[in-house]
């Protein structure tokens, strides 16, 4: 629907909406959901003509010939539903013009539909936003989630600064040149207003960006593995040992995609440390900073996503060499010998 | 959807469709070829009711690929042999003439009246060109890189999509004069990444569409300049979310069948989905899409009026299948359209 307001309308304008009958749609004003069920619900399917209604319906004095009128007595032919409709709704019992027509139990069913989708609505903002309900001024409503900083995140941002520190001194001790837009110290001001990092411009965040996963980490990553933090652990297994773990979602942590613009190399390495931030994972940074091989860890993580991706598609036919009729033609049910014609 | 303006055909085939196309005039007849090694004449009726009788049906030695109308006027089909022989079949007498032999099945048969030629393509990896005007003479033999898999003219073009992504084209009058193989008009890629499946040519001669088996179709133009190439798209389509509990995700089903309307040159495609859509090239929208069939949509084909838009479905063979069989969920439906149902709006 294109809603020009920006905001949030109040439950009366919702609940005033006239909406579709058949297709629970809902509309600015009645002029526009007549004419939507004229163009969805009766036009003649034949002429393309459209209708005021399904069968015939006398408004104001005015007889409105409907669609299953016109059908009869243009195409000889008899309409049995109502296109475009929602299952329970095709019948052409219920004579519909706009609004008028829709029985009372129908309507008080939609008007709880609708108070209900508001109030669920309204409480996912608010926790999401922290602003309080409409009408309220103080900062009296819900505090905002997202604020608050448990140990385990204070912990895990302390490992991220740590991971990259060491990072940039092992870089620094090679002789790699630093990209200029890391700064030399410490993480970046947006890292710490956050504990997690940024968005990278144009990256592909889930549409429900502010419901963050509050526990997108590892079990490894649970308060006692940060107790022996300081010195980094012996790395165990490789990276993919804590792959199964990622949220469903792309590039969890804000691991950008490789070749990805906007991402610098240290700026993706304290992003895989908030990611997990165990030992290993710091150990195989330095590893790679040491050998200056940042792009390889990228190529190291693509296989993920993809894979996940060829899990979400099944393909009902998958050789892309031999098609269907070849195979078919195999089967002792139609296969052809030559020696048969003899 | 009003129900009346579909019917199913009385004595379907007892096996999977294979082909099924209208007789290019407006005389509502249909031959529908079959794994069941028959081909099947059907003869629409008009007026009140709609319905169909099985004319005639002519047996072959083996499942029947492919057929096609020939001239009009001496009532002929041609036929594409599991046996992997191209047949003449007069359509009155029901006498069968063998015209070339291929080494492999013969996958497709393609007829085209302005250049009164036949061209057969087979898994031989190659073309039979049949000149009819002189029905003694061998036919010229094209060799191919990759089995044919799809053949269709327009006009003035022919298109043969192979295994690996191939497509040649070729030019018709070209092929008409030609005394040995010419090479193609033009050699390309395929748009899409998986095996092409259908292949269908605009009837006005300005290019053709091709799906896979991976839930999607291409529209391309023949026009080699750059402006025309830009304009050629992929959609994807015939696919559908799969319940949650298996993973969630999409279910891809082969684009099987592609049809082109012959007056507004929208174009149908069927899918191992079970549904139809109508599509506008032109304006690069989704017209229409028909309810699910009981099983895949095999193959379509629009009268040549444009009238009727004939369906066949038949169980779809799927990845991992040993044993298929068609039998008894074979079925043709053929649906009236509306005056204006697969008018595109870009076309008014």
């Amino acid at each position: 629907m294109g809603k020009k307001k920006r905001g949030h309308p109040d439950i009366e304008e919702l609940l005033a909406r006239p909406w579709c009958y058949y297709c629970e749609r809902d509309f600015e004003d009645l002029k526009l959901l007549i004419s939507h069920q004229k163009a969805k619900h009766f036009k003649c399917e034949r002429c393309g003509k459209r209708l005021n209604t399904a069968g015939a319906r006398t408004i104001a004095n005015v007889i409105f010939i409907g669609l299953s009128v016109h059908m009869n007595q243009v195409h000889k032919e008899n309409l049995t539903s109502v296109e475009n409709a929602l299952a329970n709704r095709q019948g052409l019992d219920i004579e519909i013009f706009g609004m008028e027509g829709v029985p009372e139990d129908i309507i008080q069913q939609h008007n709880q539909r609708i108070i209900q989708n508001f109030y669920t609505a309204q409480a996912e903002r608010q926790a999401a936003t922290g602003n309080p309900p409409r009408g309220l001024s103080g900062g009296q409503g819900p505090t905002k989630k997202i604020k608050i900083e448990t140990p385990e995140e204070i912990k895990k941002r302390l490992a991220e600064h740590r991971a990259k520190v060491a990072a940039q001194k092992e870089a620094i001790a090679n002789g790699t040149p630093l990209p200029v837009v890391a700064p030399a110290n410490g993480p970046s001001p947006s890292q710490v207003a956050s504990p997690f990092p940024p968005p990278q411009p144009g990256f592909p965040y889930p549409a429900g960006a502010p419901a963050y996963p509050p526990v997108a980490y590892p079990p490894g990553a649970a308060p006692g593995a940060f107790g022996s933090l300081p010195a980094r652990p012996p790395s165990g297994g490789p990276i993919p040992s804590a792959l199964p773990q990622r949220p469903s979602y792309p590039y969890p942590g804000g691991v950008a995609p490789p070749g990805f613009p906007g991402a610098s190399p240290v700026d993706e390495s304290a992003a895989n440390a908030g990611r997990a931030p165990g030992g290993d994972d710091i150990d195989q940074l330095i590893r790679m900073a040491e050998a200056g091989i940042k792009p390889a860890k990228n190529g190291d993580e693509q296989p993920a996503p993809t894979e996940k991706k060829k899990k979400g598609m099944r393909m009902v036919y998958d050789d892309t060499e031999v098609s269907p009729e070849e195979k078919m033609a195999l089967l002792p049910r139609y296969r052809w010998v030559e020696e048969a014609a003899a | 959807m009003a129900p009346s303006t579909q019917f199913e055909l009385p004595q379907p085939p007892t096996d999977a469709v294979s082909s099924l196309v209208f007789s290019p005039d407006s005389s509502h007849r249909l031959l529908v070829s079959s794994w069941d090694k028959h081909v099947y004449l059907y003869q629409l009726t008009e007026g009140e009711g709609d319905n169909a009788n099985l004319l005639n049906k002519y047996e072959h030695r083996a499942p029947v690929l492919d057929v096609c109308f020939g001239d009009a006027s001496n009532n002929e089909a041609y036929t594409a042999g599991m046996d992997r022989q191209v047949k003449k079949i007069d359509l009155t007498s029901g006498e069968q003439t063998v015209l070339s032999k291929h080494s492999e099945p013969v996958r497709c048969v393609v007829y085209s009246s302005a250049h009164n030629l036949l061209v057969s393509a087979s898994w031989d990896n190659t073309l039979h060109v049949h000149k009819l005007s002189d029905p003694g003479s061998d036919p010229l033999v094209i060799p191919l890189p990759g089995k044919p898999h799809a053949l269709s003219s327009s006009p003035t073009k022919l298109v043969v999509a192979m295994t690996a992504r191939l497509v040649h084209i070729y030019d018709l009058p070209t092929l008409a004069a030609a005394t040995s193989p010419p090479a193609p008009w033009q050699t390309r890629e395929s748009s899409l990444k998986f095996l092409t499946r259908a292949v269908a040519c605009m009837p006005n001669d300005a290019g053709y569409a091709t799906s896979s088996i991976e839930g999607r179709v291409a529209v391309e133009w023949f026009e080699d300049t750059l402006e025309s190439q830009a304009r050629k798209y992929a959609f994807k389509c015939h696919r559908q979310a799969a319940p949650e509990e298996e993973g969630g995700g999409d279910i891809v089903y082969p684009v099987n069948a592609l049809a082109f309307h012959p007056v507004y040159g929208t174009f149908a495609s069927g899918g191992g989905d079970g549904t139809v859509a109508l599509w506008d090239a032109e304006a690069k929208r989704r017209m229409r899409q028909y309810q699910k069939f009981p099983e895949a949509v095999a193959s379509l084909g629009f009268s040549g009026d444009g009238k009727y838009l004939a369906i066949g479905v038949c169980p779809g063979f799927e990845t991992g299948m040993e044993d298929y069989t068609g039998q008894g969920r074979t079925r043709v439906f053929v649906r009236e359209l509306g005056e204006t149902e697969a008018k595109g709006k870009g076309t008014k």
